[in-house]
């Protein structure tokens, strides 16, 4: 599902990256999340083209985004209405529905499954983003000064991205397996174990995380990796002449400057952390007693299983609201450092 | 801002989604003679059910002049989502293969269609019991053509090294092999506690031996919380503390190569079908497979079993087309390559599928135990709600009497807003 939520992200919007105009462009070219080419700004055309009457110009532009416009129109905007409609009313298997208002959020308010959901979604982002930047800014630095074989370490890394995570889902199961998991076999070796990764209320989240992790850093990796090599040599090396350290130039100098790109990438992970549900799907069915059990989770079982799309659209729209605060916290703090 | 919401669009637009995508199929024109059938993997190895159903295409359509049979494969993966929007959004096959447990919820929505018609000359043939399971208000929503069996299965090697002769054929049998099993280095009995896993092939079966049941008469309440469902559940959690089910269990999905039992490191499972007595003849030599009768517990000896049959959409444009496909497929002949292709058993008393499994008698046997499981429009809904709990017992967050009771409440207030 996660699957099919990322690349329906493909052809991307025109929000992109902040800070140099170097980590979207190289991030965008090469993910495979399919931030592919994008139209020019507008603008630029216009100001090249000053000749021709504005409206002309205009209507040539539209004609440009149009595909694109059209296919966010009726597979974007539309379900959203859509999902909005179904979440005032109790739409049934049958096709019948009634109009009951704000019926589906208060039951939603009072619902214990939700709350769980909501808690188990909010401590398992709270896992997946710092582990997923912290392992993408590692390796972007390790990368950045490297130069030997860079290109191929590069690949090598991104590589997890782009294995389906449904596969990658089933290779975790069996690294984290309990009788002879590659991970419980090596404890093993070592006199340690067995751990009960996907068993354990208490381990199944953290474990779940790290899987997601592995699979998911590649991407931030190349935005900050970006992010990197637009920093000025100039601005280290002043550092270096000025006696900074190593440790400090990268925290006085380096840090500071990769804060926006940083930023970017925390809130598309954080946004990511809320949409979890293939992982958890794949490796534990929700379980052990619903310790994975994701708002999307709880989300596709209303609609999936109890066969409640009214509701479902509703938990929809819960989430909805959450990812659109924190892309407004996105935007506010980016936009303040782009100024 | 948009980032966000594209992204959250794109959450929100998958119901709208997968309606589109699974509803594009089966509006045969009336008249055109075009029948669609949605057919999953009912024989495991994908190009020989291609082939099957190949061959039974060519077969009706040279019978039947004039009907354009087409046969649509599906996987099982999600079959009642798919199914489910195909039938809201008025689409859908005009034939599809159903599970008994299937028919209650797509009868109650008015989304199928009785095949009595279909099936009136052979209706005396069919073992009473297919029949009845899939029936609903006193009509027959699909027609049986094959009958699926699970049993015991053991492997005798770990017996042996427990110093075990008899394969442990009842409850308290398996608890006396428990702790020689455990000095072997093997755990005895195989379980699939995963919310994925059907409780029909996990839960059920246990309940069923104790003398449960999991529906209270009518259907309008849940019965697993009754004396026999604690002592069920207690079984299977004492087993599990005592590493007698292993850790593993946990995440279990009723994937038999996946798991301790197909690896080898549990002794039996009891749920298990005549496909997994083959893959562990392969995986474990052939002298170490034991198929033995269903197991016994306190309140009897009970094993899952149920027939596959055909239903009619409700909202077919070929119900003329169905009823004669439906006819043909539970004809002796086709029950009986169906049966030998898919290693099935037959729904009908007067037709016996030859067998070269070594296996088939003792299936054949455990076959008079099977049960089909509970019908009701909720039965797979209260699978959600009762597996969690199951867990937290198995986990020690719960006891069995409080799992169990925390369960029947949702399933009673899922079981009211039915109504």
């Amino acid at each position: 599902m996660r699957k099919a939520a990322t690349d329906e992200i493909a052809p991307d919007e025109g929000d992109g990256p902040p800070g140099a105009g170097g980590p979207c462009a190289d991030a965008k070219g090469a993910g495979p999340r399919g931030r592919g080419p994008r139209p020019a700004p507008a603008h630029a055309a216009v100001g090249a083209r000053s000749g021709i009457p504005r409206r002309r110009e205009a209507l040539t532009g539209l004609a440009f985004v149009a595909p694109m416009l059209l296919l966010f129109i009726v597979f974007r905007f539309g379900p959203t209405l859509g999902a909005a409609f179904l979440s005032v009313t109790d739409y049934r298997l049958s096709g019948e529905w009634t109009f009951i208002g704000a019926g589906n959020y208060t039951r939603l308010l009072g619902d214990d499954l939700f709350w769980e959901s909501l808690g188990v979604t909010a401590v398992y982002t709270a896992l997946y983003v710092p582990m997923t930047v912290a392992l993408a800014l590692g390796t972007a630095v390790l990368l950045h000064r490297t130069l030997w074989m860079r290109g191929f370490f590069r690949g090598l890394f991104f590589l997890p991205y782009v294995t389906s995570i449904v596969l990658a889902a089933v290779i975790w199961k069996w690294i984290y397996e309990v009788q002879d998991g590659l991970l419980n076999a090596s404890l093993r070796l070592l006199g340690a174990g067995p751990v009960d990764f996907l068993g354990s209320e208490s381990l199944v989240l953290p474990s779940i995380a790290a899987a997601s992790a592995w699979k998911g850093f590649g991407y931030s990796m190349l935005i900050l990796l970006a992010g990197l090599q637009s920093i000025p040599r100039e601005v280290t090396e002043a550092a270096r002449i000025d006696g900074a350290s190593g440790r400090q130039r990268f925290c006085w100098v380096t840090l500071p400057l990769l804060r926006p790109v940083l930023f970017f990438v925390l809130v598309i992970e954080a946004i990511l952390g809320f949409q979890v549900f293939d992982a958890m799907y794949v490796m534990t069915a929700g379980g052990p007693v619903r310790a994975s059990y994701s708002l999307v989770y709880f989300l596709y079982d209303s609609g999936f299983t109890f066969f409640d799309f009214g509701y479902a659209s509703a938990v929809g729209l819960v989430l909805f609201a959450i990812v659109l605060v924190f892309s407004l916290i996105q935007r506010r703090l980016i936009g303040r450092d782009a100024d | 801002m948009k980032t966000g919401f594209k992204r959250s669009a794109v959450v929100l637009a998958l119901l709208a989604l997968s309606t589109l995508a699974a509803a594009g199929c089966g509006d045969g024109g009336a008249g055109s003679g075009k029948v669609t059938v949605w057919m999953y993997p009912v024989i495991m190895d994908s190009k020989a059910n291609a082939a099957y159903w190949e061959g039974i295409e060519k077969g009706f359509e040279a019978k039947e002049q004039g009907v354009d049979l087409r046969v649509e494969h599906l996987p099982w993966e999600n079959r009642d989502q798919k199914l489910a929007t195909a039938f809201g959004s008025g689409k859908g096959p005009d034939v599809v293969l159903l599970g008994p447990d299937q028919i209650p919820q797509y009868q109650a929505t008015g989304a199928l269609r009785p095949v009595d018609r279909a099936i009136e000359e052979a209706r005396s043939a069919f073992r009473p019991n297919a029949l009845e399971a899939m029936s609903q208000d006193g009509r027959v929503y699909a027609a049986p053509i094959y009958h699926t069996v699970t049993s015991t299965l053991y492997n005798r090697k770990l017996l042996a090294k427990a110093g075990i002769t008899e394969p442990p054929a009842t409850w308290d049998a398996v608890r006396a092999a428990a702790p020689r099993l455990k000095q072997a280095g093997a755990s005895t009995l195989d379980y699939s506690a995963s919310n994925e896993a059907s409780l029909n092939m996990s839960f059920y079966p246990l309940l069923w031996q104790a003398g449960g049941r999991v529906f209270a008469d009518g259907g309008g309440k849940s019965a697993f919380n009754s004396p026999e469902g604690v002592e069920a559940l207690t079984f299977l959690v004492d087993l599990y503390r005592s590493g007698a089910v292993p850790r593993s269990a946990m995440n279990n999905a009723n994937l038999f190569t996946d798991q301790a039992l197909g690896r080898q490191q549990v002794a039996m499972g009891y749920t298990n079908t005549p496909a997994d007595a083959a893959l562990a003849e392969r995986a474990w030599g052939k002298g170490n497979v034991i198929v033995g009768p269903a197991l016994t517990g306190p309140g009897g000896q009970v094993c899952f079993g149920m027939p596959g049959g055909l239903g009619i959409n409700a909202r077919s444009a070929n119900v003329q087309g169905a009823e004669k496909f439906i006819a043909y497929m539970v004809q002796p002949a086709q029950i009986e390559s169906m049966g030998r292709a898919g290693g099935f058993f037959s729904p009908r008393t007067d037709v016996t599928v030859p067998h070269d499994s070594a296996y088939a008698k003792e299936y054949e046997q455990a076959l008079d135990h099977a049960y089909p499981g509970e019908p009701n429009p909720a039965a797979r809904q209260l699978m959600a709600l009762l597996s969690p709990e199951i867990q937290a017992a198995l986990t020690g967050k719960k006891s069995p009497e409080a799992a169990l009771e925390s369960a029947a409440s949702a399933a009673d207030e899922l079981l009211a807003r039915q109504r």
